[in-house]
């Protein structure tokens, strides 16, 4: 967990440097010194994201001896094996899409059949 | 079928995504083969100029977003949990409709074709104001953007799934420091589409606006800004070149060690140099855009001729972990030289190009055609094939036949490198890229007909390959559990691997678990 606050923290400071770099060599050009912040800015609200989450953490992975016996325990929960409804936010986000452009009722129906499967994912992880 | 359709094991996902994967690409080498054939011959009428511009903005398309990334991360959806010792991915259903949004979006972009007007015609960059207002910009484009969209937020959402995954459901043991480089490439890749592909949904979603809503935020006649595009596009554009190698860089990082018989040389060099790649690489997009006079030279110039370093540094390694080791060149380490003699190409003309003079010549020629052929055709491609032979067993649990291998290896070898070394010579003659046909002058016929004989023979080690896959089928010679006596975890448990991937998870106590 370590590992990735670093990551994140050197990834944002480098964003952050870069930023700066581009903006007085290219003479203040606007376009790439904006990309260059907001990539800094991302990365450091992961990255501060990360240092909160990391203090409650423990990772039985970030442990070089730990062994499975201590390990053991039902923390990873449980993974489901089938699920219809990944498949189909797929075919109602392509509905969304053309329909924004073409076929508005296709657009509707696309968005609110997204909003039913993520409500029917909600109750099966519930049920898992 | 219905249980594949469903299925949210990220073993099948995998799988499939291989599969959709080899689909796109055989249809991507038909439009390459429409191309060498137009471009056979001088002022040959096989191809009209709006098909061929279909054609070749289909072809870069497929291969960009459609096969290369894709594999990537289809190959890492079967890997990376089984490589950290995880039961699956961190959210299993996420990457199914990754998966599904990935194959739909492909779908959609060629869907384009059935339309009045045909397919986008406007290349894989879809340049601003080109795609607004022009001849064969229909409802064919609309569809290009739609479906390259939903392929970004595929790859984002599969990003993340990566991430999380291999930050927080790694093995008792299996601390960050021991974990194979090929997840670290994954790790550097996904960390770098968060970075990047939110740009190109933003490009796409704007173009769209102004085409469909009235907004002009390319269009110049309005006080709009066409360079503002670029700007977005490549801000994708250049980092998505290392989505396009980082995996496959950890691809032939295991294959080499496991056929040296070594482990890899310099593990903490060489995933620090995949940081240092993944970091510049957001700094260098507007080295495509030298010659619009808007950009800054100098910087993107210094940044570019930077990033060959750390790209040096996997070189060393790769070629210090064969060194003194008791190398057997089967077809997966055949494959990964050949990865190594091809992007070395690649990579040198890519350091030529990073000086602007010599850009301001070579821009929009055949020899950035020939250029990034040979990182992304001759680098990934190879390591592509090599992956495949490499990691075979382990999905279905039988192996490809070496001999035939050999052969598919010879064919694509020697007809890649036979299509792209005229390139660069086509390029220094004069010959723009994206031109549907060309007059016959010095040795523009020669080179091009040697180009189109070369693509033959890679059509023919592809054919090959099927028919090899076709054979293994059949066949089914069982091929144990680890076949190439490799070292990292995948190869510990049966082929294929069971539901949850580990009957019993092994005791990780060191970087190559299986020795």
């Amino acid at each position: 967990m370590k590992t990735f606050v670093g990551l994140f923290a050197t990834a944002a400071a480098f964003g952050f440097a870069i930023a700066i770099a581009y903006w007085y060599v290219a003479h203040k050009e606007a376009a790439g010194t904006v990309l260059l912040g907001i990539m800094g800015a991302a990365l450091t609200f992961t990255a501060t994201y990360a240092l909160a989450a990391e203090r409650e953490a423990k990772l039985e992975g970030d442990n070089p001896n730990e062994t499975n016996e201590e390990a053991a325990g039902d923390v990873l929960g449980v993974f489901t094996t089938q699920s219809p409804w990944p498949i189909l936010i797929a075919f109602c986000t392509l509905a969304l899409f053309v329909g924004l452009l073409w076929v508005p009722v296709l657009g509707a129906a696309g968005l609110v059949g997204m909003l039913l499967c993520f409500w029917r994912l909600g109750a099966e992880s519930a049920r898992v | 079928m219905i249980e594949w359709l469903t299925t949210t094991d990220h073993k099948k996902i995998g799988i499939m995504y291989v599969v959709f994967v080899l689909a796109f690409f055989v249809i991507a080498g038909v439009l390459a083969g429409l191309i060498r054939a137009q471009l056979a011959v001088p002022n040959n009428t096989l191809l009209g100029a709006h098909a061929y511009n279909q054609v070749f903005t289909l072809h870069g398309t497929a291969m960009i977003f459609l096969v290369i990334a894709p594999f990537g991360f289809g190959l890492a959806n079967f890997l990376v949990p089984l490589q950290i010792g995880a039961p699956d991915v961190a959210f299993p259903r996420l990457n199914a409709a990754g998966l599904w949004l990935f194959v739909l979006g492909g779908l959609t972009v060629f869907a384009g074709l059935a339309t009045y007007g045909g397919a986008a015609a406007t290349g894989w960059t879809a340049y601003a104001p080109l795609n607004e207002y022009f001849v064969g910009t229909g409802a064919g484009q609309d569809l290009f953007f739609i479906g390259l969209l939903m392929t970004s937020i595929s790859t984002i959402l599969t990003s993340i799934n990566l991430l999380v995954t291999v930050f927080l459901l790694r093995a008792p043991g299996m601390t960050m420091w021991r974990i194979p480089i090929f997840t670290w490439e994954i790790v550097a890749t996904s960390l770098l589409v968060l970075m990047a592909f939110p740009s190109l949904a933003a490009a796409f979603a704007m173009a769209l606006i102004d085409r469909h809503m009235g907004a002009h935020f390319f269009d110049p006649a309005f006080g709009g800004n066409p360079v503002l595009y670029q700007h977005l596009f490549w801000f994708f554009g250049h980092p998505e070149v290392y989505v396009l190698i980082l995996p496959y860089f950890g691809m032939i990082t295991e294959i080499i060690a496991t056929f040296s018989r070594k482990p890899v040389f310099g593990y903490v060099g060489m995933v620090i140099s995949a940081f240092a790649i993944a970091g510049l690489s957001l700094g260098v997009w507007a080295h495509h855009m030298f010659t619009t006079g808007a950009v800054s030279n100098p910087f993107f110039s210094a940044v570019s001729f930077l990033i060959a370093v750390p790209t040096g540094v996997k070189f060393v390694n790769w070629i210090g972990t064969m060194w003194k080791g008791a190398i057997s060149l089967t077809v997966p380490m055949l494959f990964a030289v050949g990865f190594l003699l091809n992007f070395l190409i690649g990579g040198i003309t890519g350091v030529m190009i990073a000086s602007p003079p010599i850009d301001y010549q070579a821009h929009d020629s055949y020899f950035i055609v020939q250029h990034f052929h040979y990182t992304i055709g001759g680098g990934s491609l190879f390591a592509l094939f090599g992956a495949l032979y490499f990691w075979f067993p382990k999905m279905f649990g039988f192996r490809l036949d070496e001999r035939l291998g050999r052969w598919v290896f010879a064919l694509l070898f020697l007809g890649f490198n036979a299509t792209f070394i005229p390139m660069g010579f086509m390029g220094m003659e004069g010959m723009a890229r994206r031109v549907y046909t060309y007059p016959a002058v010095g040795h523009l016929p020669m080179l091009n007909a040697i180009a189109t004989l070369g693509s033959a023979l890679m059509a023919l080690g592809a054919i090959l390959f099927f028919v090899e896959v076709l054979l293994a089928v059949r066949r089914r010679i069982p091929a144990g559990d680890n076949p190439w006596g490799a070292y990292t975890l995948e190869w510990m448990t049966s082929s294929p691997p069971p539901e949850f991937n580990f009957e019993t998870l092994p005791a990780v106590r060191s970087r190559r678990p299986a020795l």
